[in-house]
Parts: C-alpha cells; structure tokens; sequence
C-alpha cells in the first residue's frame, strides 16, 4: 500500500466543500485532542503531584504543586531505598531478557526450519498456552517452585520468561519470513542444524530480537504475580512487590506517588524511544494472533 | 535372502536414518520444552488434580472428590465473585468495546498528527499494571483534596465517594481499564481500517453514498471479523480481573468488586487452602476452555 493511499479515510477532499462536514471534522479533531489528554495528563499528573508537600495532598485543591523541587523525590528514593529495588528489577529483567530470546527463539527456529517429526504435537500445545490463562495455574506453579526451594530466588522468574507461547509464535513467523534456500544451501556445506541456527538464523534475526527484548523487558518490568509469591520478604523485592508492599505498609501517600514516578519512568523511556517498533508489532501480533 | 526380510532390513535403516535426522531438531527444542512443562503445562493439570485433594500446608493428605468444589459452591463469597465477574465483563463489553472502534475510526479521519495521536493513546499500555492500580485510586481519592473532585469543583460540583461507593465501583475499575486497554486495540483497528481497499470508498461516492452510508456498509462491514476476534479477546482477559479490585478496594465495599481470580487468591494467598484454590481455578479455566472453542469456532467460519 502507498503511503498516499493509507492516508485515506472515509471523508475524502471533495467532501470538505460541506460546510457541514469542515464543522464535523473539526469535532473529529477535538475528540481526537482530548483523547490524547486522557491519555497522558493522568501520568503528568502524578509526576507533578509528587512535588508536593504531604500538607499540599492531602489538603490542597490546587491541580500543580507551589515549587518544582527536586530534593522531595530525591528525599523519597533514598527514604524508602529505592535504588535496591531497582537493581532487584534489573537482575530480574536482565535475566529474563536472555531466557526470552533463547528458549522461546530456539523453539520457534525449531518449528519454522526444522520441525522434526512431530514437531505439530508440541506446536499445538504451545499455541493451548497461548489461549489458556497462566494466571489459572498459579497456585500449582508457585507450589512447585516452592518443592524445588527456589523461592526467594530470581531464578523461576527468568525461567518462565523462556517458556512464553507468543514469543514462540512471534519468532516463529519470523523465521517462516527467512528464504529457505539459504538454509538448504547450509546444508549442503555441510552446517549442523545447531551451526545453521548459530551462523545464518541468528545474525539475520536483529529485527525480531530487538522487538522480542522490548516486549521482555517491559513485561519482567511490569510482572507482578509470580515476583511477588517468589520473593516476597526474601530481600529480594522488585519495585512491583515494594509497590503492592505499600499497601499494607505505614509509608505516606505522597512518598508511595513517588514511587509511582520512579517505576513508570523507564518503561516510559523505552516506549518513546522505541515506540515504532513497540505499535508496529502490536499490530501484528494482533491480527495473526 | 528373501524380499520380506530385505524390506525389514530397509525399514530398519530409514528408521535409523531419521532418528538421526530428527534428533539435533528435538535436541535443540528440548531445553524451551522442559520449560513449558515446568511453567505451564504440568502447573495447568496439577491444578486439577489439586482440586480433588484435602492439603495440610503443601501436602495432599487425602483424595476427596468433588468436595472442595461444593464447599466453594457454598462459600458466601462465590456468588458475589461470580456475579462481579459477569458485570466486570459485561459492564467491559458496555465501555471498553466501543471506545477503541471509535477512537480508531476517527484518529484515521485526521490528517496531520495522527502519528501523535497514536502515541498518546498508547502510552497507557506500557503503566505497569500494578503502578497503574496505585496511580488511580490517588485520582479516584474522595474528599474534598483528591484531583477528580477538585477538578469537578471549578464546574460547580461538590466531591464525590467514587470508589467507595458500592453502585460506582465496578463501572469505574472498568473505565480504568477501558483507559489502559484502548490506545493498543484501537491501533489494530487503525490498521484494519487501512486495509480496506480505497477503491471502495470511491466506488461507493460515484453511487452517490455520503459519508454515513460510507460508515454503514464500508467501513463497520470490514471492521467485523476483526471486532468480534477482539470482543472475544476481550471478555477472556476481563474475565481473570484481579489486581484493580485485589489492590483499589480489596474486593470492597462489603463485596461489590469482589471478582473470581480474587477467590483464587484469597484461598491460596490469605487462607492457604489451596485445594480450594485449585477448584476455582479449575472453573475458570473451564468456563474460559469454553469460550475460546467458542471464539474458534466463529473465527473458522469466516476466517481472517
């Protein structure tokens, strides 16, 4: 599709010559801005608030903060010792980052360039995965882990990360997109299935690695439920847990908005610098899926 | 020798030859597949075996049937769970269905900024869902300080309970969602909406059409396979609704945004009975196994 076509909608130029429709589309465009704001004035919000006293919350009807003084979130990270916290997110992200892309990669290499005999059993119950909930298993995965005493560990939840249905999916498409001829021809050289995958499949597949990072590290960033029965009070907490931890805890309103801040400022970051990859794929994965 | 005994031989050999030929692709899928077993499928069947034990802690001591199933039936929390459940969905199905349609069709009717746009109802996606479910109970704060009423104070209207009010719970938990949720589908909208050929749209103003005919027999017809994939979609993940209500209200105010998978918590995570935990999510499961056959077989008949 040209990039003239895709820019067509459903009111076409000469349309515009109704006054009617210039008014309408004016409305369109208004509707369009406020969603927007909806969109992100909530997050502005928060980020603003946490400049505030706790007097000023609690207590004060003004939407903006009376200074925009640095020192109140800098006070809360090193009150609430939010650096700990994070370097517990990192080494949870880190690890589950790697187990994304070798586990689910291999696999969907597997099903797309070798596919063994009765590789479809083993597809068909990746894509069951895909469509049963994993929050449904929850109680018997966490008692699992507890009999092999990994708990308080970061090591199931980098593993689980290996074992996502729609990574495999996503890698597999990928990987059906690669010329067959290339790899045949591998093989007439002589290449190890292992070789093929670590010689041609790999260095050809930057594309789909980025995108499977991004969606990795936004997800092990964002995971709640496991990190939270795996670690809970094992000194070990992500900033999810510490997050859920508030809820019981004696700690102020306003040092819990910070924290808020500090745990949505790097998906945030990630996004808009990414963010083409990030909508492209969800488009995508979406409509295959 | 004779040929039936040549012929075995031969067989013997192309067995041998693929073994040979499948090993490196089994070996390669093994470690990924250990792990599925691990995580997911072996968790997914010790559920229901789960489900028919009596536990102490951990351990399963004895085999009780369908029992915990019938105590979770006469749990005085089941019937609220469940109806909650059905209202997330449906209330889910009354505001977070249509708004990503909309907002899709019109985003692609502007020209300029659309690419803003598309950022800017995104970008709730990427809240983690936790630091999401904090974020907007500060927004919901009722009193006279918390933002929503001051907000509504310069129109003239005095503060509200928001949350705390048992009718308001429910329906606002799920525009929260409907807010997190709407920027992703409406840009697979947005793409179904490009997809539709533009010589349609031209064939259809030669005939005369204007631009509501255009909507009615254009546009909304291409958009169905992929509304109702979506509506599906949709209804599943409400369905499983646990941390809005387990971290906002707690299930509160005296039960009204109690939900199913917050069952399941409390059985495991506050009671430790986990057979009965085992129970519920087996029912889940069932209930969810059921409507995705259902989605399958609408999405067969008419394929993507």
């Amino acid at each position: 599709m040209t990039k003239k076509n895709a820019s067509y909608g459903i009111i076409r130029d000469l349309d515009f010559k109704v006054p009617g429709v210039r008014a309408g589309y004016g409305v369109i465009y208004i509707v369009c801005v406020v969603a927007l704001l909806v969109g992100v004035l909530p997050m502005l919000w928060v980020v603003f608030s946490g400049f505030k006293t706790i007097k000023e919350f609690v207590v004060s009807t003004n939407v903006l903060p009376a200074t925009l003084d640095m020192d109140k979130y800098v006070g809360t990270w090193t009150h609430l010792k939010f650096g700990r916290y994070y370097l517990n997110s990192f080494a949870s992200v880190a690890g589950s980052l790697g187990c994304a892309i070798f586990f689910n990669g291999l696999l969907g290499y597997a099903f797309s360039k070798i596919k063994p005999a009765g590789w479809k059993i083993i597809y068909g119950l990746v894509m069951a995965a895909l469509l049963i909930p994993a929050t449904t298993s929850i109680v018997p995965l966490f008692l699992n882990i507890t009999r092999l005493h990994m708990n308080g560990t970061f090591l199931p939840l980098w593993l689980s990360m290996g074992a996502n249905a729609f990574y495999v999916v996503l890698f597999k498409n990928f990987f059906d997109s690669l010329p067959n001829s290339l790899i045949e021809a591998a093989k007439l050289d002589g290449c190890s299935d292992f070789s093929i995958f670590h010689r041609i499949a790999v260095p050809l597949s930057r594309a789909i690695v980025v995108v499977i990072a991004i969606y990795a590290v936004i997800a092990a960033w964002s995971d709640f439920l496991l990190p939270y029965l795996v670690l809970n009070q094992s000194g070990h907490e992500t900033v999810m847990v510490r997050l859920f931890q508030f809820r019981n805890g004696k700690t102020s309103d306003i040092d819990i908005l910070r924290a808020i801040v500090f745990v949505i400022i790097p998906p945030t970051l990630l996004f808009l610098i990414f963010q083409k990859q990030i909508t492209q794929v969800s488009v995508q994965s979406g409509i295959k899926g | 020798m004779n040929t039936a005994s040549l012929a075995q031989s031969k067989n013997k050999a192309s067995m041998g030859t693929s073994f040979r030929k499948n090993l490196p692709g089994w070996l390669l899928m093994l470690p990924s597949i250990v792990l599925f077993l691990f995580f997911v499928w072996e968790p997914l069947l010790e559920s229901v075996r789960l489900s028919l034990y009596q536990s102490e802690g951990m351990r399963l001591v004895q085999f009780v049937g369908l029992q915990n199933y019938v105590d979770v039936f006469h749990d005085p929390d089941f019937p609220p769970a469940m109806r909650n459940t059905v209202y997330y969905t449906l209330w889910s199905l009354v505001i977070g269905f249509c708004v990503p349609m909309i907002l899709a069709v019109l985003i692609n009717e502007t020209r300029g900024g659309r690419s803003l746009f598309k950022i800017g109802i995104y970008l709730p996606n990427i809240v983690p869902g936790m630091a999401m479910v904090l974020m907007w109970g500060f927004i919901f704060k009722p009193g006279n300080a918390g933002i929503l009423n001051v907000l509504l104070s310069y129109i003239g209207i005095g503060p509200q309970p928001w949350l705390t009010n048992p009718a308001w719970t429910i329906p606002l938990i799920v525009i929260i969602l409907t807010w997190q949720g709407a920027g992703a589908t409406a840009l697979l909208y947005i793409a179904g909406l490009q997809g539709i050929d533009p010589e349609l749209y031209d064939a259809a103003i030669m005939d005369g059409a204007g631009i509501w005919k255009r909507v009615r027999y254009i546009t909304l017809p291409n958009l169905f396979n992929l509304a109702r994939t979506l509506l599906i979609l949709q209804i599943i993940s409400v369905f499983q609704i646990l941390y809005q209500p387990l971290v906002m209200t707690n299930g509160g105010p005296n039960n009204a945004s109690i939900s199913i998978m917050q069952l399941v918590w409390k059985y495991a995570f506050e009671k430790y009975d986990y057979p009965k935990a085992g129970a519920v999510s087996v029912l889940i499961s069932l209930i969810l196994v059921v409507l995705t056959v259902a989605y399958f077989k609408l999405s067969k008949e008419k394929d993507l």
